[in-house]
């Protein structure tokens, strides 16, 4: 099969499908923005801007920066496919992948020790860890898409005639991309 | 039958996957509660993929051809069938079954309240039946209309071959039998019995079962997140050459306004449960005053969603009402632009009241004023549907057959739900009247008189269009007119309990209630009989009711222009539309489906 | 169209006549023995009055349209009327003002006249707890709704200090004699200000008793105390008496 299968399902055309995906996705980020808002707010609600002297600004600093710039390799692996780069599609994947990995891990680092400073037992910890944690399997599910779109890429898929799966799956990622940017400061710079 | 067993089999395996996953990484016991979370995701994800969604779906995704799940005859039913009439007529059937077992549990509840002291339930066991019939009932309104009529005829009514997301929406189903497993095993590991609110700290407090209920209301949550993005994108997006924004049926807009709303607001019902799950296995403390949490953060994002959730049962009630009276009394409908914009309304407004829930709970007092405020606002937009409904019923020439009788029923007890809704939204009132029967009273004026009723009238008037022979008459009236005078006899004494001391949520109380409670339960009992005339006439007429032919009502809509039942991709060629969908009394008006059908007078 | 109008308003008057006096003749509440309790009565009786000619006037355009806009001959359709600027005009007017005039009364006076009532005469607690309550009275004796009951002065202004045992969880203080409640939440301390104005008790009647009204669990429906509302010179006898019983 060499297109998306979608297009079996109904009888328009691709560009209508395309269109009908992009605003199903769309829609399905404003509700994923409510699942966090009701977060971000609880965290505001039970802590107010609290935020302890132990956290690991360098290190939040750090993952802060790495999911940013997955953020740009994740654009140049679309921009490579929609213009039948294979080599570039799948050289800026895997770059994505890693620093996506890169941030897990150091989420991962900063959890051993926020179990030490605020566990979930605090208030603080228990916003930090709902958060952090909420944020992290998001990631996790961008980087399953990812792998996804990798292999079927390296299987001849995708490229500027079936462009879709992977501009859905990077939308995908810069909407998790987003989310942190609007976690970080919720958990650190108050 | 295969892919049945095919899914449960693997729900199973993906059961013990997961629980077993969670006894090895953590203290979890097999049966404990971090393993009943695991293993029931696992088990979801089995049960999905064994029923079809591996075939028609996931195989794509490791390269492999997908494979159509969909069949013909009774078995597409069963299955992984991605056509939209065959998603509303599982959600259709789906759903009776269990507002009519849920039914069942509101006799018992009845029976028990049918003297003062204890008859047949211990304490405990009352609050966990009581729980169960909330929560099921709260499922049946908020799926019931837009699960079946939404899926069934939004791409009809549209002039769509099908749903945006035909995968979507046989996914959004299926999440369903694993919701329903999981509330009816819930008493195996002790039930649950904080009512459907689950209130923490007692949902973090007790038995196991609270968690098999909030992994399944979430799973609830996500099948309806599904089908309200469904329903907005299929109404942006596929609507036919010709079919304009105003030129939409009201059923249609009702259940576009409806989806926004389950499409957004429910994620904060699934974050306040997961918090419970958090506080629960987790050790965080949103709800724990010990750790510096507040019981109070609960019931404002409980009730973000839960508020709103009333507009989601109800506004497609609206849509279905207005649709029976419009083409009943062959007349266009009244105020068509207002309803529409009072239906968006009402959405916007409804999601920012949630806090009159609160007035007794020691919330911030300046919050108290202003949700008063914006509550009583709501009755404006809700008037307007009320203007529609009247001023298209007079002068009408009316057609008096059992939807349009069940659509006057329903305009009685919406109105008793609304004037009694702004009891309880006006603050001095409420402090008294808050958590007592009259709140009991008032909430099922509203939604089983706002949804169930609609539910009841829809499924009459399409009756003929999903199966292509019409019910008994006769015996659709005399159930309407059963259902409607047992239901008056039955909730209007409850009014008065609740005004004289009798809080929600008992399975005892003071004596000098007894005389009228007996009353209530004997009414509610005669109610619940009358459904023998709903379930034998549906079964008898679908068999063997005569004929309906395409258009039995003569209506104008999109879906009464196709054959009944219509065909497999609805539409042989995709329709044009140059007239409105309530041109009724207008000599020479287009057809809504150019070319199909004479017009009418 | 004008004997339509004329025989739906006249259907209307005398529903809505028939509804006026059942509404104030039918006096629905149980005894009202607090300043709180007049107030609710009062705001409810005033929406019920209100309530009667909007809820007749939408029965009344039914049950005349029921009888009158039948057709069983079905061969002809209505009139086609969409919508009339005038009408909706109308209606707007007289919803909004509706809305408007219960936002102010009984709303906004309802709610000034509930918090009014001055400084509080005398305090006193109660902890709400799985499942019983503990009063705790102002000469530091406590009593539980095992053993004791409520007792409290009338004519004086009580403020109700509230909460729950931590940790425990919600309950809600509820007397129905007096009308208002609030909830007992754990790690938090809520208020309730009640005036008695006539001494009574759950022996005269049921409803003065505190309830909890906030489900709870197990216990939840016998999670109750018998209330006395007693002359100020027999609360204090009983003051004393407790505190002797307690030492």
């Amino acid at each position: 099969m060499t297109t998306s299968a979608e297009l079996i399902e109904h009888g328009h055309g691709p560009s209508k499908q395309r269109r009908i995906n992009q605003l199903g996705l769309w829609l399905f980020f404003a509700s994923e923005t409510f699942l966090f808002g009701a977060f971000i707010s609880s965290r505001f609600a039970t802590t107010q801007t609290e935020t302890p002297a132990d956290l690991n600004q360098a290190l939040a600093l750090g993952l802060t920066i790495v999911l940013l710039l997955s953020s740009i390799s994740a654009y140049m692996a679309e921009t490579a496919n929609a213009h039948d780069d294979r080599r570039g599609f799948k050289i800026y994947t895997i770059a994505t992948i890693l620093l996506g990995t890169l941030f897990l891990g150091g989420v991962a680092l900063e959890w051993t020790e926020a179990l030490e400073y605020f566990p979930p037992g605090t208030i603080y910890g228990t916003a930090f860890f709902s958060l952090v944690g909420l944020h992290a399997f998001h990631v996790l599910t961008g980087l399953i898409a990812l792998l996804v779109i990798l292999f079927l890429g390296k299987e001849g898929r995708f490229g500027s005639k079936d462009s879709w799966p992977v501009e859905g799956v990077i939308k995908y990622w810069h909407f998790v991309d987003l989310a942190w940017v609007i976690i970080y400061p919720t958990l650190y710079l108050f | 039958m295969w892919p049945l067993i095919r899914g449960t089999v693997s729900g199973i395996v993906g059961y013990l996957i997961g629980a077993l996953l969670a006894t090895v990484t953590t203290s979890s016991t097999f049966s404990g509660e971090f393993a009943l979370v695991l293993g029931f995701a696992f088990g979801l994800m089995g049960w999905l993929f064994g029923i079809g969604m591996w075939n028609a779906w996931g195989r794509q995704w490791v390269g492999l051809p997908t494979k159509s799940e969909d069949a013909d005859g009774w078995r597409r039913y069963f299955r992984f069938n991605t056509d939209h009439k065959v998603i509303g007529g599982q959600y259709l059937v789906t759903m009776l079954v269990v507002f009519l077992l849920a039914g069942l549990v509101a006799v018992a509840i009845r029976a028990e309240l049918a003297s003062p002291g204890q008859s047949f339930f211990a304490p405990d066991t009352y609050n966990k039946v009581m729980s169960m019939h909330g929560i099921l009932m709260i499922a049946v309104a908020v799926a019931g209309i837009l699960g079946a009529f939404g899926n069934y005829l939004v791409p009809l009514m549209i002039g769509a071959d099908d749903m945006a997301f035909p995968r979507i929406n046989a996914l959004g189903f299926w999440m369903i039998p694993p919701v329903a497993v999981a509330l009816l095993a819930a008493p195996l590991v002790g039930s649950f019995n904080a009512g459907w609110t689950s209130y923490p700290p007692l949902s973090v407090l007790n038995a196991d079962g609270q968690v098999l209920f909030n992994v399944a209301v979430i799973t609830f949550g996500l099948s309806s997140i599904l089908g309200g993005l469904n329903i907005v994108a299929t109404v942006i997006t596929m609507r036919a050459p010709g079919m304009t924004w105003w030129k939409l049926p009201i059923f249609v807009w009702a259940a576009f306004a409806a989806s926004i709303l389950s499409l957004t607001v429910t994620q904060f019902f699934a974050a306040s449960l997961i918090m419970i799950l958090l506080d629960r296995i987790a050790g965080t403390t949103w709800f724990g005053a010990p750790g510096g949490g507040t019981a109070l953060l609960y019931e404002h994002v409980f009730w973000f969603y839960s508020h709103p959730a009333v507009y989601i049962m109800v506004l497609p009630g609206m849509g279905v009402i207005l649709e029976i009276i419009a083409h009943f009394s062959r007349k266009p409908l009244f105020a068509y632009k207002a309803s529409v914009i009072s239906f968006l309304s009402i959405g916007g407004i409804g999601s920012i009241v949630w806090a009159h829930h609160m007035f007794t709970s020691g919330m911030a007092q300046n919050l108290e004023g202003p949700f008063m405020a914006l509550t009583e606002l709501v009755s404006i937009p809700t008037g307007i549907i009320f203007l529609a409904a009247i001023g298209t019923l007079w002068r009408g020439k009316l057609w008096f057959q059992t939807p349009l009788l069940l659509a006057f029923f329903w305009i009685f007890q919406f109105l008793i739900g609304g004037i009694t809704g702004i009891f309880l939204a006006d603050f001095v009132t409420d402090l008294s009247l808050h958590d007592t029967y009259f709140v009991v009273a008032h909430f099922h004026y509203t939604i089983v008189g706002g949804s169930i009723f609609a539910l009841m009238a829809g499924t009459f008037y399409w009756f003929p269009k999903v199966t292509g022979r019409m019910y008994n008459e006769r015996l659709g009236k005399i159930f309407a007119t059963w259902f409607f005078v047992f239901f008056q006899l039955t909730f209007i004494p409850l009014f008065w309990v609740g005004l004289n001391g009798m809080n929600r949520r008992v399975g005892t109380y003071q004596d000098n209630l007894g005389g009228v409670n007996r009353f209530a339960s004997v009414m509610a009992m005669i109610m619940a009989l009358g459904f023998v005339l709903f379930v034998v006439n549906l079964l008898w007429s679908a068999k063997r009711g005569p004929i309906a032919g395409a258009n039995p009502w003569n209506a104008r809509t999109l879906e009464w222009q196709v054959s009944s039942p219509p065909p497999k991709h609805n539409f042989a060629t995709p329709p044009s539309i140059d007239g409105g969908p309530y041109d009724y009394g207008t000599v020479g008006a287009a057809t809504h489906l150019s070319g199909a059908t004479e017009p009418v007078g | 169209m004008k004997r339509d109008l004329i025989n739906t308003g006249l259907l209307w008057l005398v529903l809505t006549i028939l509804g006026w006096v059942l509404v104030l003749n039918w006096n629905i509440f149980p005894p009202a023995l607090a300043r709180e309790a007049e107030i609710v009565d009062n705001a409810f009786n005033l929406l019920m009055v209100l309530a009667v000619p909007v809820f007749t006037f939408i029965v009344a355009i039914m049950i005349y349209a029921a009888f009158r806009f039948r057709d069983p001959e079905r061969t002809e359709d209505g009139p086609p009327i969409r919508e009339t600027g005038r009408i909706m005009t109308a209606w707007l007017v007289v919803t909004v003002t509706l809305a408007a005039g219960i936002l102010i009364n009984p709303g906004f006076v309802g709610m000034a006249e509930i918090r009014a009532g001055g400084e509080p005469d005398i305090v006193i607690g109660i902890t709400g707890q799985r499942w019983s309550w503990t009063i705790s009275y102002p000469n530091g004796v406590d009593v539980t709704s095992y053993t004791g009951e409520l007792v409290l002065p009338v004519d004086n202004r009580i403020e109700f200090e509230i909460t729950s045992l931590d940790p425990d969880v919600i309950h809600s203080v509820w007397i129905p004699a007096f009308r208002i409640k609030k909830d007992a939440v754990p790690g938090r301390i809520t208020q309730m200000f009640i005036t008695p104005t006539e001494t009574g008790s759950f022996e005269d009647d049921p409803n003065v008793r505190l309830q909890c009204a906030e489900l709870c669990g197990l216990g939840h429906a016998t999670m109750a105390m018998k209330v006395r509302i007693v002359e100020q010179a027999e609360f204090d006898a009983y003051l004393d008496e407790i505190l002797a019983e307690g030492s």
